[in-house]
């Protein structure tokens, strides 16, 4: 059995430009990890339920164990680690995340920042119902659900308290 | 936790991240017969396919010379890195195919061609135990993997003058831990030395194993392991690490495995128990008679069986007094997946049988099922059914909290029409690990650093930083002064991350290792200072003479020209040989007792049949929090977790095969399954120095039968198999047959 053919294209991951070889059959969760070394990005059930291979594509959430690399040419797509400010700091959720202690084993987190970001980009008001509906594609094992939902709904309240 | 940055943003190491110079990629190829011989393994097109170095099979293993022992096995060694000769299971390992990526060894393994004749194969407990069962393991007929034996006082009396008697049987199901991160190891050889690293539990153990089936001291072993992505239980004993390291030695080359999802599947699961009870109750409703048969489905392979189902003998005792008990506790092979630890490990399976049966002698005397329980728990002084004097007891108290914050007897607003609501609780007792050894080196730097050495495994309990706080009390520093490192064999021995122990283990080794460390840094600063020891005053992170001068650690350290001040602690439990030699158990079986209790208030859509959880209360008795965030989130981790098995989680097995071995088909909670109301206790004493408790699993076991407890007081409806699905909960409903 012979290598499916390959591809050159340009990805635009986290603001950056990167010219890669990929093979025509390659998902982007595989692409990001392997070839772009972006650890957050993790292939867990391999069939977009779990959520741990979330990134945003177009400003969008998507599964990118379902997505070939090829389909991602030229559009943008942002994990988590693109989510810190250009000196490296943490984002604002990932900050309420760390503040919360909102994290255990801390697989299944990155994708569930990327989908909070999603929500409150959205809707800076999400209400803890929004906020549970947003993250039903997100699973941890952990059972961390409790405190994630605090470290949210704490983040939108203060962000409401800082607006004029 | 100090890497809290890195474990949010997502470039926290796992090993599933890690790699090494020049290694290349393995993948299984497994068995789809259930039970088979295996006639002959061709090899050639997988051989010849791209990038593919070595095809290695079950018959290369045995044939290795440098792999003299072959099969592993905690308890009992049956199982080989590669099927050799049958198979037992579909799934079960038979060829590893090494390649230079991991697509190509991928799209090879498809190629290998096996030829099997099919064997009769046997997946129910009871028919594997039936005269002229398929026979797994020759040197164990009859299917036999452990058979245990509890006796206290005279059963058959007591039941023979009790008021009442009681009798049901439980069923719990094979079920999956799933680890998000999956079973993942990379292994090298540099002469008789062997490096790996791998998603492990129990580094000890893999290194003990190894070093015995390559016949090399096990100095020569050395395993490390970085944070895992999950655990709970299935990342215990020993997994894919003997075909990695029995691969790396025959190509003397670095060799990597992972897991796909659907392998982690067939590569551990839940023991599925069959729980038959008997209880005997005097006319003021005293339990005076308890008798027990159990028996848990082990799988293809031993692991851990003939040992885990006297545990599970042992929980299944619970919390309440017997004066008279007689419990037998049997494990059987099938040709099913290998049964292994499961958060909650040979306790969620009782508990739901012993707790749904409290519940059903309260329905059967007419009393509440709280009171009942108030008058049976044990208390501190009791004498637990294998002899041993109770003491750190508090169920009563752990049963008054929950059921106060659920609102026991509190009336509720009634249900909408066409459903109904009701309160259930639950209430647990869990034996400690037992024969466990932890070792610690601390080390205090010049520069005021502190390294700790540790072979405790983080996998999202927060063993680091409860160890870095821990380490920080006991020797009065500061906790950002406080580096522990990731496990090393190489560094220290501990037995294993399981079972809760490591809280309470790792503050006394840490305790042991300070104190040393205090000792020689006050003599070092007696002589620096010209006084006697006996007139300094450890202050934080420093040492104060009696004229006034002052220490810090660092400067001692420097002064003393040393390179560090090291000590070391080590905490062994008590040795105890109540389960040296089956069948029967008498004597210590726990250093202390695991305690904990939960609280639910469900409603039942009596249309469908679905449960939903309303509200959920979960209370560990803790002795002594370390760390209040991450005790919670034990608590209420364990909580959430156990809504699964609960609720929906069963790995079904049809026709000899695991039909449902991905994230579509066997589904785990997610945020909608958790009620907005979820809080939880970790009780403490007043004393603090109080002993340490773990609390890893202490709600879990008691959230099954807390729910099937409230669905049948909603509903009157008892079910006694887990899952509790909307199936059999309607079926229960309308009174028919339970599936």
């Amino acid at each position: 059995m012979s290598q499916s053919p390959t591809s050159e294209l340009t990805l635009i991951v986290n603001g950056e430009k990167h010219h890669v070889e990929v093979l025509a059959d390659e998902a982007l969760v595989h692409t990001l990890r392997d070839r772009l070394g972006l650890r957050s990005v993790r292939p867990t059930c391999g069939m977009g339920i779990c959520g741990t291979c979330t990134v945003q594509l177009d400003g969008s959430v998507v599964s990118s164990c379902l997505l070939l690399t090829v389909q991602v040419a030229g559009r943008p797509v942002v994990t988590s680690e693109g989510l810190r400010s250009d000196d490296g700091g943490l984002s604002r959720v990932q900050q309420a995340f760390v503040d919360r202690g909102a994290y255990q084993c801390s697989y299944c987190i990155p994708g569930m920042v990327v989908t909070v970001h999603a929500c409150l980009s959205e809707n800076p008001d999400a209400s803890l119902e929004d906020v549970r509906d947003y993250l039903a594609g997100n699973l941890c094992r952990c059972g961390t659900y409790v405190s994630i939902l605090e470290a949210v709904t704490e983040l939108v309240e203060s962000e409401a308290d800082d607006r004029p | 936790m100090p890497d809290a940055a890195e474990r949010v943003v997502g470039t926290l190491m796992y090993t599933v991240d890690h790699s090494i110079e020049g290694m290349v990629h393995g993948k299984l190829v497994r068995s789809p017969y259930p039970h088979a011989t295996i006639l002959a393994v061709d090899i050639s097109r997988a051989q010849a396919s791209e990038g593919v170095l070595r095809v290695i099979t079950g018959a290369d293993i045995a044939a290795a010379a440098e792999i003299p022992n072959p099969l592993f096995g905690l308890a009992r060694r049956d199982q080989p890195p590669l099927a050799m000769e049958k198979v037992r299971y579909a799934g079960d390992p038979v060829a590893l195919v090494v390649a230079d990526t991991p697509a190509n060894a991928r799209a090879a393994a498809e190629s290998v061609m096996i030829d099997y004749d099919e064997l009769p194969f046997v997946v129910d407990p009871e028919q594997a135990l039936a005269s002229g069962a398929p026979v797994l393991h020759e040197l164990w007929p009859g299917n036999e993997c452990g058979e245990w034996r509890l006796e206290t006082g005279d059963t058959d009396g007591a039941m023979a003058a009790a008021e009442h008697l009681f009798e049901s049987e439980y069923h719990s199901p094979m079920a999956s831990p799933v680890p998000f991160e999956p079973h993942v190891a990379v292994a090298v050889w540099e002469g008789n030395s062997l490096d790996i690293w791998t998603a492990t539990q129990w580094p000890a153990a893999v290194q003990g194993e190894l070093a015995h089936m390559f016949d090399v001291s096990t100095e020569r072993v050395r395993v490390r392991t970085f944070p895992l992505g999950g655990g709970y239980g299935s990342k215990s004993q020993l997994k894919i690490e003997p075909v990695v390291a029995a691969a790396a030695r025959m190509m003397g080359r670095p060799v990597r495995v992972e897991l796909d999802r659907d392998e982690v599947f067939l590569t551990v699961a839940k023991h599925p128990a069959k729980m038959w009870i008997r209880t005997g109750v005097d006319a003021s409703g005293r339990f005076v008679a308890r008798e027990m048969d159990l028996l848990y489905n082990g799988g293809a392979y031993a692991v851990l069986t003939p040992k885990a189902v006297a545990q599970g003998m042992l929980r299944s005792v619970g919390p309440y007094r017997f004066p008279n008990m007689r419990i037998r506790s049997r494990g059987v092979y099938t040709n099913t997946v290998p049964s292994g630890s499961f958060r909650g490990a040979m306790t969620n399976q009782c508990a739901f049988a012993y707790e749904s049966h409290v519940d059903e002698i309260a329905t059967g005397l007419g009393i509440d099922p709280v009171e009942l329980r108030l008058k049976n728990l044990s208390c501190d002084g009791d004498r637990f059914a294998t002899g041993q004097v109770m003491h750190d007891v508090h169920f009563h108290e752990l049963v008054q909290d929950v059921t106060q914050v659920i609102g026991w007897n509190d009336s509720e607003p009634p249900p909408m029409s066409g459903r109904a609501r009701g309160k259930g609780m639950a209430v647990i007792l869990k034996t400690t690990a037992p024969g466990s050894r932890s070792e610690v080196r601390v080390e205090l730097f010049a520069d005021g650093r502190v390294l700790v050495h540790t072979s405790s495994v983080d996998m999202g309990q927060g063993v680091l930083g409860t160890l870095a706080q821990l380490t920080a009390h006991h020797l009065g520093v500061d906790f950002e002064a406080v580096t522990v490192l990731d496990p090393d064999t190489a560094a220290t021995f501990d037995s294993m991350t399981a079972g809760s122990r490591t809280t309470h283990v790792a503050d006394r080794a840490i305790r042991e290792a300070c104190e040393s460390i205090r000792a020689q840094l006050a003599l070092f600063a007696a002589e620096q200072m010209g006084v006697d020891p006996s007139e300094l005053r450890f202050e934080a992170g420093s040492v104060a003479g009696p004229r006034g001068e002052r220490l810090r650690y660092s400067e001692i350290v420097g002064r003393a020209r040393v390179s560090a001040v090291v000590g070391e602690g080590v905490y062994q439990s008590a040795p105890s040989d109540a389960l040296n030699e089956p069948p029967d158990v008498r004597g210590v079986v726990a250093d202390h007792w695991h305690q904990g209790a939960v609280a639910v208030e469900v409603e039942v859509d009596l249309e469908t049949g679905k449960v939903e959880l309303q509200r959920c209360h979960g209370a560990a008795w803790a002795g002594r929090v370390v760390n209040p965030i991450r005790a919670r989130q034990q608590s209420e981790g364990s909580i959430i977790f156990g809504i699964g098995p609960a609720l929906f989680e069963e790995l079904v097995v049809v026709d000899g095969q695991v039909s449902n071995p991905n994230l579509s088909d066997y589904m785990i909670p997610s945020i909608l399954d958790v009620p907005i109301e979820l809080t939880s206790s970790s009780l403490e004493s007043a004393d603090p120095d109080a002993d340490i408790h773990g609390v890893g699993e202490m709600t879990i076991p008691a959230v099954a039968p807390a729910i099937a407890n409230a669905i049948a007081r909603a509903t009157g409806a008892r079910i006694r198999h887990l899952p509790l699905t909307p199936e059999r909960v309607l079926r229960a409903i309308l009174g028919a047959e339970q599936v």
